[in-house]
């Protein structure tokens, strides 16, 4: 079975969600660290993609491409993302 | 050129259907049951996923939307009529620019003068004309002057929504803007019904000084019978024939 308990830092990219996408009456702890974010899963839209994106780069000084194919990839669930920000974190 | 329109007294009877408001600066007083006061009205009706990025502002004009079953009427124009828009947002957009800062995706998105519309529109699925206004302080009078339009054009009724907001301190010197947030929504129709209330405009010479900038409580405390209604452009005295609200709630 799926591990979905959140580490510490998938906590701390989780928070970094719900504020950044004002997401009402959702903590960390709701947010399956293995579901998707986008479309089923959280739910999140386009707006939100880029929205993330801003907070991503606010945070932890990621700066992501907006066109790159493998975005796609990162914002797939919140382990995927909170794989990114421990590899390219520059705060 | 002529210049009496406003003596075409058949435009100049209205029927008012219906009518609710949001004034938060009235809470704890003895209002009608048509007016909530609530800081942060519930809007249930949106999605959570829509709902979240509204300001209590669009939260209150969605809720009051649902209440007036504006979707219940398909082809009901949705008139929304605002000076200046979902209160500080755009204006803290240009602060962010001036900082250098990168604008929020979804605080842009939702800055656009009719996004309040947009989000009543998909969270009711919705597709009725609608269409957002603002007139520098006579936005009731323009909202009157589209309404008329699509009723001339055969529309059965519209729905006007006139809100209000404050703007950040430092923009407060330039124009006149309330401290509280505010919104008022009526039906009108160019027929009379049972319960429909009579408003008949009469033509005065000049709206002069006694025209104050028609507002959410100013319209409320006009259909409460507690002031006069005189709007600028044309200059008229409005009178309500008949009963406008309900017994206030205990």
């Amino acid at each position: 079975m799926a591990d979905t308990s959140l580490s510490e830092l998938e906590r701390d990219v989780a928070n970094m969600i719900i504020e950044a996408l004002e997401l009402e009456d959702i903590t960390a702890d709701d947010i399956d660290p293995e579901a998707y974010l986008f479309g089923e899963g959280l739910g999140l839209d386009s707006i939100d993609a880029l929205e993330l994106g801003l907070a991503l780069q606010k945070r932890y000084g990621i700066r992501l491409d907006s066109d790159a194919e493998e975005n796609r990839e990162h914002f797939a669930s919140l382990r995927k993302l909170s794989m990114l920000v421990a590899e390219r974190r520059s705060d | 050129m002529d210049c009496s329109s406003h003596a075409d007294t058949a435009l100049s009877t209205l029927y008012l259907h219906r009518w609710c408001a949001w004034l938060p600066e009235r809470a704890g007083e003895h209002m009608p049951a048509c007016v909530i006061t609530d800081e942060k009205p519930p809007a249930a009706s949106v999605p959570a996923m829509l709902r979240r990025r509204l300001t209590p502002l669009g939260r209150a004009v969605c809720t009051l939307l649902g209440e007036m079953g504006a979707h219940e009427h398909p082809g009901m124009p949705v008139l929304h009529a605002s000076r200046h828009g979902d209160g500080h947002r755009p204006l803290d957009m240009l602060d962010t620019l001036f900082e250098g800062e990168p604008l929020s995706p979804a605080r842009f998105g939702l800055s656009v003068h009719n996004a309040v519309l947009g989000v009543y529109s998909i969270a009711f699925d919705n597709h009725a004309s609608m269409a957002a206004l603002a007139a520098a302080g006579e936005e009731f009078e323009a909202l009157l002057s589209e309404a008329r339009g699509y009723l001339s054009d055969g529309c059965e009724s519209v729905l006007l929504v006139l809100t209000d907001s404050p703007v950040p301190e430092r923009y407060r010197i330039q124009t006149q803007a309330p401290q509280n947030p505010s919104a008022l929504l009526m039906t009108l129709s160019l027929s009379p019904a049972p319960d429909a209330v009579r408003l008949q405009a009469h033509a005065i010479d000049t709206a002069g000084d006694q025209a104050k900038i028609v507002t959410p409580p100013l319209l409320t405390d006009w259909l409460m019978g507690r002031c006069d209604l005189i709007t600028r452009a044309p200059a008229l005295r409005w009178q309500a024939v008949g009963e406008t609200h309900t017994t206030p709630g205990e």
